[in-house]
């Protein structure tokens, strides 16, 4: 084998790991979303459900959070796209020598923690609320209060800095000499600036404004300090995901996972068209007719596996209708069950054996850990899984066991098995 | 269209920092006229434009337009309208629209908008092209849209920046011509900067020769050439043959001129020396390729000797470089009437002059070529 | 009197109307939202945390009580040392640093096939592959990672298949998840700056390079690394700003032993309610972590232009 095979299987290596380590975790996470268990898992597989997407559906807190995600999102944009706009115009005029000064102080919030931004936010309103004299209940105590207020302001802090990127590499290609034509033909500065320079920003206005409204929806570290009494979906997802986790977490990023995947493959299908419709402007393209697959899918080995899962997705989404996971639920309870009966008589048998030894030996006083309570204490293993909370899927199979009723009784109790006999 | 108003620049200064870009600038150019700023790149015509249109402030003096000091107005409130170098056609607008921007920015309809446009559309010979945007116009046409947004504000006066630069030559030669029509036909004043004195020559009814923020002569185009006032004038505007010297003797407005090469020399004084030039001075003495005539060999005082080194064939002309004593290199350029060739290769000639043809003045700094 | 001379330049190549929008959107910007701020925190992390009705009395004077808290803890006689909030901020240090190096290293080898290969739809599905994980929010991200190494998580489950262990490991109680999850979180930071400057590299450098008979190793010393240094520290800026300042990763995959720093100053905030300790906590994490970018800016000779993508 020669050098250059090496390095192509190297890298073919390289890119494999990189990628599963990059997507794998979320491919896992998307499966976990149609596990009936109910801890997001993989394995062991119970039934295939689509009833997490509806535990999702119905909670009122992701509700609320996507709802006042999305207001302070719009807020955070209005804010930040105009404050990152007048700052690219700044900059292109700022004095020589105060240029890299003025440059340092708009890009640094993005440097800063969003911690330190969160905080630092906090306190000055506060600050600015008692200096102003606003007492309890007063407008100006209450609005300094605000989770929304202070949240769009603490994102918009460096959110404009991400705009303002933006709009810089925009403004390189404005040819000043536009607005000068302007102001000579009469116009204000206020209209040179609506009829030509607006105009010509406005494709990154547009991606400025996405960008800003993706960056408000994700944010974390800020939001979570600001947000006080209001919750955004981050913020609510970070109390599910320590608090107590469901699959119903995994079915919202199967979701996202889905939305994103779209929205990706439908803006390089439109920029593809674009490439073409110029390419034939050009004359370098000729507009091919027909053809079984639609234009922005040829060459494109991920469009197709898309299409390919969208059909079996939506096939199996199909079939759920009349497939009902009950009854798969009830066959894996019963296989635990039989398990678990199993289990129980291996037990026995080994309780026996001790006994059997004990009576040879005499009673054991210093009580060393008998098999069984090793096992018993183990959080996790294969037996004990069964019995750690977290593994509780469905209500039904909580309640047996939980509870002393069920057809097992104590049996499941840990402490159970190391006084009652079993027998 | 509003008739022609004079411009005027008393003692104009334009300072950035230590730099001086403009050195005390007094212009005064008539109503309907087209005037012309002609220098070489840096020589700080561009940066007059700006005064005079209000894109700059001058540090000192007074720009004024219509008799009117313009200081501290800027340039959308000024009566002037500016055609820049790259034009600055508006992309993302048609070319309707463009025309009449002029009329956006006051308020006008749009429909009263459309009308005007249509008619100076027609007058740029362009009716129809009113809804194509500027990316799908060539060159020429740009230029022509350009002039006509400028018309369309009624400005009094119309600033020129170097517009046909960027042309092909042909297409120049044709925009130089439109463009003196159409100032004709519009009657107002025209300001024109340019390094190409071919343009300014042809095109103006008078000019400013500038080098190094400094005005050299301001006269017709003919007496530019005729009668530079500086060595720097006298080198940059067409073709000269420069003979340095000093001056050996005066009388009236004619001087001999003791050159250093070619002998005792006369010529004519450049007005605006006369009666300061005194004998003993440093001196150059200009005389065009095109006044040099062949001639019987003699020695007069208006007879240069020089052995042909090469002759070019110029199309309408023949330009014969000549040696003279002591290296000195000649040019004379004769018309073609048909002649297979004018010399020889190392023939010796003379080479006769009128004196009114040719001007000394004061030694001076040329233009660097 | 130059400063005068530049507002009413400002003003008059903007018009009085742009002109004060600008500045005021400007000025509130960085005066409101970036400085006073921070000025703010500043000042609180040196005061009491007094309850309201003594805030502006006498006990309300400037202190350094709350930083010396870091150091010493609550021990008033300053003999002992506040070992284990120290440790979590000399920690969490050092695993920023780490996992920005790991970032470095696992990324420069995608990031140097990216940028010179040519625009190919193999590049661009590439690209596309890498943009999606980040569009799904950092928490959902941790989670997934939370999912796989958790007790009865994916990873452990393949291990005991493939009885390479008897028992589950405790990947989250051994940290390893964490960092697993931070040096996850911002590998496209790291990336595209890199990406970015490398595509800039004129492969012409390398192709003649090649032909001179430089091995692979001898080319990316001394050609490809120092011309993407401005990418590599940006980059590495950004990925250990962000990892020091950490949240959601280590409050989802952080085990007891593993408390990263900002966590603590979540705990003064939102458990103790102490904002002016919780204050103090955040201006040493934040000038810290400045004074350790800059050092590494001034030590690789990067300057701060050319921090942005």
């Amino acid at each position: 084998m020669n050098s250059k095979s090496i390095i192509r299987i190297a890298l073919g290596a390289y890119l494999i790991i990189f990628f599963s380590y990059l997507l794998g975790p979320l491919v896992v996470m998307s499966m976990t979303a149609f596990n009936s268990s109910g801890f997001p898992s993989v394995s062991p597989w119970a039934c295939f459900t689509f009833e997490w997407f509806r535990v999702l559906f119905d909670d009122k807190h992701i509700r609320d959070g996507i709802y006042y995600s999305v207001i302070i999102g719009l807020g955070t944009v209005l804010l930040s796209v105009s404050m990152g706009l007048a700052a690219s115009i700044v900059l292109t005029q700022v004095w020589a020598k105060f240029r890299s000064t003025y440059y340092t102080l708009i890009i640094a919030p993005i440097l800063v923690p969003g911690v330190v931004l969160g905080i630092s936010t906090l306190v000055f309103w506060d600050r600015v609320g008692s200096f102003l004299g606003a007492g309890e209940g007063s407008f100006l105590n209450d609005l300094f209060h605000n989770g929304i207020f202070l949240t769009i302001l603490g994102q918009s802090s460096f959110i404009a800095s991400y705009a303002m990127l933006v709009f810089v590499a925009r403004l390189q290609r404005f040819d000043t000499g536009l607005t000068e034509a302007a102001l000579d033909l009469g116009a204000t500065h206020t209209q040179a600036f609506r009829k030509i320079l607006l105009p010509f920003m406005r494709p990154a206005i547009a991606s400025a404004s996405v960008l800003a409204f993706l960056a408000s929806f994700e944010n974390y570290n800020t939001t979570t300090f600001t947000i006080l009494k209001y919750k955004t979906l981050t913020t609510v997802l970070a109390q599910k995901v320590r608090l107590g986790i469901n699959p119903s977490i995994s079915s919202l990023a199967f979701i996202i996972i889905v939305l994103t995947i779209l929205a990706a493959l439908t803006f390089e299908a439109y920029r593809r068209n674009q490439d073409r419709k110029f390419a034939i402007s050009q004359g370098k393209a000729v507009e091919k007719s027909g053809g079984f697959l639609p234009s922005f899918m040829r060459g494109n080995p991920a469009a197709i596996m898309l299409v390919l899962v969208s059909i079996v997705v939506i096939v199996l989404v199909g079939t759920a209708q009349r497939y009902s996971p009950q009854e798969c639920k009830v066959q894996v309870r019963e296989a635990k069950q039989a398990e678990i009966q199993l289990r129980i008589e291996e037990l026995r048998k080994q309780r026996l054996i001790k006994d059997q030894s004990e009576a040879r030996q005499g009673p054991d006083i210093f009580g060393t850990p008998s098999p069984d309570e090793e096992e018993a204490s183990k959080p996790s293993g294969a037996f004990g899984g069964v019995f750690d909370p977290n593994n509780l899927s469905s209500e039904t199979e909580e309640e047996e066991s939980s509870g002393g009723s069920g057809a097992f009784g104590g049996v499941f109790a840990p402490t159970n098995l190391d006084n009652g006999d079993g027998n | 269209m509003s008739s022609g108003v004079a411009v005027d620049l008393e003692n104009v200064w334009i300072k950035f920092g230590d730099f001086v870009a403009v050195r005390e600038a007094n212009v005064n150019i008539n109503g309907g006229d087209f005037f012309s700023f002609l220098g070489p790149s840096g020589c700080g015509k561009t940066t007059i434009l700006r005064a005079v249109s209000g894109f700059l402030e001058p540090s000192d003096g007074r720009v004024l337009i219509g008799g009117n000091d313009m200081a501290g107005i800027g340039p959308n409130k000024r009566p002037t309208a500016l055609i820049f170098q790259n034009l600055a056609l508006f992309p993302l607008m048609k070319v309707w629209e463009n025309i009449s921007f002029s009329m956006e920015v006051t308020g006008a309809s749009a429909g009263e908008r459309r009308k005007r446009a249509d008619e100076l559309l027609d007058m740029i010979a362009l009716d129809g092209q009113g809804d194509k945007l500027p990316s799908e116009l060539s060159g020429g046409q740009k230029q022509r849209v350009a002039i006509a947004r400028a018309l369309c504000a009624n400005p009094d006066v119309l600033l020129l920046d170097e517009p046909l630069s960027a042309l092909d030559l042909k297409l120049r030669q044709h925009m130089r011509t439109e463009l003196r029509e159409i100032q004709q036909r519009v009657g107002i004043t025209f300001i024109y900067i340019t390094h190409d004195q071919g343009e300014a020559l042809t095109m103006s009814d008078n000019v400013a020769v500038m080098k190094a923020g400094v005005i050299d002569q301001i006269d017709t185009g003919h007496n530019i050439y005729d009668h530079p006032s500086t060595p720097f004038v006298a080198s940059f505007v067409g073709e000269n043959n420069v003979f340095r010297g000093t001056i050996k003797s005066v009388s009236g407005n004619e001087a001999i001129i003791n050159t250093n090469r070619s002998g005792d020399l006369l010529a004519r004084i450049t007005p605006t020396q006369v009666g300061k030039l005194g004998v003993g001075d440093d001196a150059m003495m200009f005389i065009r390729p095109e006044a040099l005539e062949l001639g019987k060999a003699q020695e007069t005082e208006t007879t240069i000797s020089a052995n042909v080194v090469n002759e070019e064939f110029e199309g309408n002309s023949f330009s014969v470089f000549l040696e003279g004593d002591g290296g000195k290199q000649i040019k004379m350029s004769v018309p073609n009437l048909g002649q297979d060739n004018i010399s020889a290769k190392g023939e010796n000639l003379a080479l006769h002059y009128d004196a009114a043809n040719a001007v000394v003045m004061p030694a001076g700094e040329l233009a660097s070529e | 009197m130059k400063k005068p001379m530049i507002f009413s330049q400002f003003f008059r190549n903007n018009g009085v109307i742009m002109g004060s929008a600008l500045m005021g959107l400007v000025g509130f910007w960085l005066i409101f939202l970036v400085v006073l701020p921070q000025l703010s925190m500043l000042d609180y992390s040196f005061r009491f945390n007094l309850p309201p009705a003594e805030v502006g009395g006498p006990r309300d004077v400037y202190t350094l009580s709350n930083y010396q808290h870091l150091i010493y803890g609550s021990d008033k006689t300053h003999s002992t040392y506040n070992t284990v909030d120290l440790m979590v901020f000399v920690r969490t240090i050092i695993a920023a640093i780490l996992v920005t190096v790991f970032n470095i290293l696992l990324c420069y080898p995608l990031a140097y096939f990216l940028g010179q290969s040519k625009g190919s739809g193999f590049v661009r599905l590439l690209v596309v592959l890498l943009i999606i994980p980040y569009w799904i929010n950092e928490i959902l991200r941790a989670f997934a990672l939370r999912i796989i190494f958790g007790d009865s998580g994916l990873l452990n489950e393949v291990l005991m298949f493939l009885h390479l262990t008897k028992e589950p490991i405790d990947f989250i109680r051994q940290d390893i998840a964490l960092y697993a999850g931070l040096g996850y979180a911002y590998i496209l930071l790291m990336l595209f700056p890199m990406y970015n400057v490398i595509e800039s590299l004129d492969r012409n450098q390398i192709e003649a390079a090649r032909d001179m008979g430089a091995s692979w190793a001898r080319i990316h010393r001394r050609i490809v690394i120092p011309h993407a240094k401005p990418g590599i520290v940006s980059g590495a800026t950004m990925v250990f700003m962000l990892s020091a300042g950490a949240l959601a990763a280590p409050q989802i995959l952080g085990g007891p032993s593993s408390l990263w720093f900002t966590q603590l100053v979540y705990q003064w905030f939102n458990d103790s309610l102490n904002w002016q300790q919780g204050a103090a906590y955040a201006i040493v994490l934040l000038v810290s972590t400045i004074i350790i970018v800059l050092t590494v800016m001034r030590i690789f000779k990067v300057n701060m232009g050319d921090i942005g993508k």
